[in-house]
């Protein structure tokens, strides 16, 4: 199954990157949780994380796309069983008890999504995307989107939506579609805000337009970051010597807000290095994609990539105290083994398709 | 794949590398754009954050300077320091500061409107200054807040040690030592901050800037819940300088032990003649400095306010009174040092004499006879001393009562020192408007007139005609630690030094030594051996007439007492004056010197001290010596009080 020469066209720069900012995560995580044992757990999800990579090269990922409408509702099926019989931290039912550790299936939903989309387009043979064929990527996206928002958790769902703009717009959906359901999300804003949103949602996005007025409430988080971020400066205070992390300024350093830590400890240039290796494999990603040796593989590069890129994209402006605190972590960097394991894979199959440009 | 299908996958690939290109440069351009979001944050607004994240981990605590501590001439210990604590609220920290008032005046059981009023009158102050809502908290509401802060319900609350005065000895001598309080707005400047603890009267108050010492100052690293984790930086505060006082505390209670047992109010001022070191001081009633020291509550500030015995006021320094006969010694030195009279002068009374057509009485109906100056001292003869003022005329009178220390100021270093009134015919006459009349200077003679004088300035007179004619200035402070060791500290300088004729000098012992040892009204102040000298005066609080007038009132206008003294005779080592308020009688001052120099004796000479009990006067020799006033029956005046008296009353 796994040919000696496709061994070659592993992308080892790429995933020396990736392995550079999970290593990076690790002693954040260390700092950031005042040495206790979490960077262990994170540690095991890496490696975790690298088997389930190394899982998801080795299958040809034209055979996964074959299986993937039944990846698709297995999924839907946990997502579906989470909502039941998930087990409820924080006020949301996001996790499924297994013993040793908690499973979070909505973090694998992002690269199966990725991959039942790039199936459906990339089986198209005709050359443009209608409505029709948009519609019924919505659907597919929808169905997982709505029962990981019911959870709740709507930045996990909201991470959806970029895997299903991505796709369609390589896809060669017409750019007046895209028009147009901007113009739909600008009349529905009002209606949303007014019937779609949960008193503490509006808070969070009134807050984060003016956070100096709750300074001590839900703009407390926002005011903390940036101050972590800006005090950081150029060169940052020194490995465990970043004061807003260390001593509980800042809330759950070590997850959501590992990147401020970072950003307070290791300063610009920390921040530079870390953004420019995000940057790297994203770039290096696409590069895959324009290699893909077909649409299909094209398509799940572009999936797979589309969620990453937005999650990191957020966490950081979040990070920096520029957008509203919303529970999205760092891929990669933030702790978390479902999210890990997750993202390693994605990453899997992206190597998958570039090392097999050359197969038939 | 035909060619067709072959184009088509050609051409899609080929629009698919298009839009991946878009997406390349979109992805670029906005980690570009968070490339320059960091930068603006973390380089260009740096300080700003910086300075933010320091205000948000760092605090700075004052550390509050214990003040220096107060020993006896002995080394017994007077004012000392103790732990307090204090609870105050932190605005910065406060998530609902209404809630933190609330639930804080519940927990220590405080006055909600009173802790919300505090917080009200400190609300123009930066945030991160600790407003104190309670000074010397009891160890339970301590324990109270403490345990409620554990668990994060008030997090904008502190409890804080700080040294807090300490009075050990109670209300004791408390008008010389004084209190401390808050620095006032007129007081800030020069080492005082606003909140500083500075000497609001007394000693505190003069010596405050070498008890205060200096305040230090901790940096501390605290958490997100305000916990704190580390010092960063400390200055520790330096202790204010020890000081020594001339006082001695077995003499300052032997004083107050005497008033206590004698059941009456006053003052006294008893010094060392020959360098003026004060040895006791005490006005009576007084009140306990402790109430000062975590800052006064209302109700026994107003209380002390508005007693109608007048606890807050220094008697010794600022009660003004008529002299009485006290005044006698001024006019017999006056007359023996201006020559006018030698001691030999005689006068022959009868009971009264006239001047300038009026008659002006003795306080013996029946007369002296033919007196002498020893003889007219001895039994304070009115006629003697308006014959020796009516030869002397106002402006020696004043010229020596300057000299010997009853005019003007006695330069104690104590606070709001009150002048003496001696009247001169310049003074009337800006005064009054008026110009002086001769029949003026027979009332003055006996003490009586326009004469206000205070305790601590009768004092300076008796040590003045004890040491004789040097006019010591009393102080009260014998040395200051200045962190090396002891300094002493020099007395002031002697005001004036005029050397006594040897027949002024004998006349004056002589007289004021029968006043006690022979027939005379001092006789309770008898020490056998110690040739204790002394006078009697009544200090009229009305004139008769006025007392006519102001019957029915609830005024206490009862006279008051003085007895001045010093011992032994010759080479007298302690001197002083007892004024007993409303005490009606002189000699009743007597008892209460008598026991303080017999202290004063024993501890010289390291015998055990006199024990006063309560409840039993002392021995009184007048009942051996049958011709004493104090034998007369109790509405017998023993001090003169002539019928034409100025009616000055204060």
């Amino acid at each position: 199954m796994f040919e000696h020469r496709l061994y070659y066209h592993v992308d080892w720069a790429m995933l020396g990157a990736i392995v550079a900012l999970c290593l990076l995560g690790v002693v954040q995580i260390y700092s950031a949780t005042g040495g206790s044992g979490l960077y262990v757990v994170q540690l095991y999800g890496i490696v975790l994380g690298l088997l389930a990579l190394a899982v998801c090269t080795s299958i040809d990922y034209r055979s996964l796309a074959d299986k993937s409408h039944v990846i698709y509702l297995g999924m839907i099926g946990l997502l579906a069983f989470v909502l039941f019989f998930g087990v409820v931290r924080g006020g949301s039912r996001r996790w499924i008890d297994l013993g040793a550790l908690n499973l979070q299936p909505s973090e694998f939903a992002k690269a199966i999504v990725a991959l039942i989309l790039a199936k459906y387009f990339g089986d198209s043979r005709r050359g443009v995307v209608g409505p029709a064929d948009l519609l019924i990527a919505g659907a597919l996206t929808a169905v997982p989107l709505l029962l990981i928002a019911r959870q709740p958790d709507l930045g996990t769902a909201a991470t959806l939506l970029p895997v299903l703009f991505a796709v369609a717009f390589v896809a060669g959906m017409p750019m007046r579609i895209f028009g147009v359901l901007a113009l739909a999300a600008v009349l529905a804003a009002p209606v949303a805000w007014k019937f779609g949103l949960e008193d503490y949602q509006k808070e969070r996005v009134s807050t984060f337009l003016n956070p100096s007025a709750d300074a001590r409430g839900a703009g407390y988080q926002q005011i903390q970051a940036r101050i972590t971020t800006g005090s950081g400066g150029p060169w940052g205070k020194g490995f465990q010597k970043g004061t807003q992390g260390q001593l509980r300024f800042l809330p759950v350093a070590h997850n959501d807000f590992i990147f401020s830590v970072l950003a307070e400890e290791h300063g610009f240039a920390g921040v530079i290095v870390a953004l420019g290796l995000y940057l790297f494999v994203i770039l290096r990603a696409l590069e895959s994609a324009r290699l893909a040796k077909d649409r299909l593989g094209a398509y799940l590069v572009l999936g797979v990539l589309a969620s990453f890129t937005f999650q990191v994209i957020y966490n950081v402006t979040m990070s920096a105290g520029l957008a509203p605190v919303k529970g999205l972590t760092l891929p990669l960097m933030s702790y978390g083994g479902s999210s890990m394991i997750a993202t390693l894979a994605g990453f899997g199959l992206i190597l998958n398709v570039r090392m097999r440009r050359f197969t038939n | 794949m035909d060619t067709d299908n072959r184009a088509a996958q050609g051409e899609n690939l080929k629009r698919v590398g298009e839009r991946l290109i878009a997406l390349q440069v979109a992805v670029i351009v906005v980690f570009a754009v968070l490339g320059i979001c960091f930068w603006v944050l973390q380089i260009v607004q740096h300080a700003r954050y910086e300075e933010m994240a320091e205000n948000n981990h760092q605090r700075t605590l004052a550390l509050r300077a214990p003040r220096g501590i107060l020993f006896d001439r002995n080394g017994t210990l007077l004012v000392d320091n103790r732990n307090s604590f204090t609870i105050s609220i932190v605005r910065e920290h406060s998530l609902d500061l209404d809630r933190t008032a609330e639930l804080l005046s519940q927990v220590a059981r405080l006055d909600l409107a009173q802790v919300r009023q505090t917080i009200e009158r400190h609300r123009g102050e930066p945030q991160f200054r600790p407003i104190v809502v309670v000074e010397d908290a009891t160890l339970a509401q301590v324990a109270a807040v403490t345990a409620r802060r554990l668990d994060f319900e008030l997090p904008d609350v502190v409890v804080e040690e700080v040294p807090a005065r300490t009075y050990p000895t109670g209300a004791l001598a408390a008008h010389l030592f004084g209190y401390v309080g808050q620095a006032s707005e007129s007081q800030i400047g020069d080492g005082i901050a606003l909140g500083s603890i500075v000497g609001q009267q007394g000693i505190e108050r003069v010596y405050n800037t070498q008890l205060m010492g200096r305040d230090g100052a901790k940096r501390v690293v605290v958490n997100s819940v305000g916990r704190e984790i580390s010092t960063l930086e400390e200055t520790p505060p330096v202790e204010g300088r020890r000081v020594q006082l001339t006082i001695d505390y077995d003499l300052q209670k032997a004083a107050e032990d005497g008033f206590r047992n004698a059941g009456f109010n006053g003052a006294a001022l008893i010094m060392d003649p020959r360098n003026g070191e004060v040895l006791t001081y005490a006005s009576l009633p007084a009140y306990d400095p402790n109430d000062f020291a975590s800052g006064i509550d209302r109700v026994t500030w107003a209380s002390l306010n508005t007693d109608r015995l007048r606890p807050l006021q220094n008697r010794v320094i600022q009660g003004r009174y008529s002299p009485g006969s006290i005044f006698k010694i001024v006019v017999a030195t006056a007359a023996l040092e201006e020559g006018i009279v030698d001691s030999n002068f005689r006068v022959t009374c009868t009971g009264g004499a006239r001047f300038f057509g009026r008659t002006y009485r003795c306080h013996l109906k029946g007369g002296h006879g033919s007196v002498d100056m020893r003889h007219a001292l001895e039994k304070s003869c009115n006629v003697y001393f308006y014959t020796l003022g009516n030869m002397l005329g106002v402006d020696k009178l004043y010229k020596w009562a300057e000299k010997l220390g009853v005019a003007r100021k006695s330069g104690i270093d104590l606070p709001n020192e009150q002048e003496s009134i001696v009247p001169n015919s310049e003074w009337k006459l800006k005064r009054l408007g008026e110009r002086w009349y001769p029949g003026d200077t027979i009332s003055v003679a006996i003490g009586q007139g326009f004469l206000s004088v205070t305790p601590a300035s009768l004092a300076v007179m008796i040590s003045t005609v004890a040491n004789g004619g040097t006019r010591v200035t009393p102080h009260v402070v014998k040395a200051i630690d200045d962190g090396a060791g002891w300094q002493p500290v020099a007395a002031p300088a002697v005001a004036d030094r005029v050397a006594f004729k040897p027949d002024t000098l004998a006349a004056l012992r002589d007289g004021l030594w029968m006043v006690v040892n022979a027939s005379g009204t001092g006789s309770r102040a008898k020490i056998a051996g110690r040739d204790v000298s002394g006078k009697t005066g009544t200090a009229q609080v009305i004139s008769i007439e006025g007392r006519a007038r102001a019957r029915g009132s609830s005024r206490d206008l009862r006279d008051h007492g003085w007895f001045v003294f010093f011992a032994p005779r010759d080479n007298p080592e302690i001197a002083g004056v007892i004024f007993g308020e409303h005490n009606e009688h002189g000699y009743l001052g007597a008892p209460i010197a008598k026991h303080v120099m017999e202290t004063y004796f024993a501890k010289k000479e390291g015998q055990p001290l006199p024990v006063l009990l309560p409840g039993k006067t002392a021995p009184s020799p007048s009942d051996e010596d049958p011709d004493s006033p104090p034998a007369l029956p109790p509405i017998a005046v023993a001090d003169a009080r002539p019928v034409e008296a100025g009616a000055v009353v204060n």
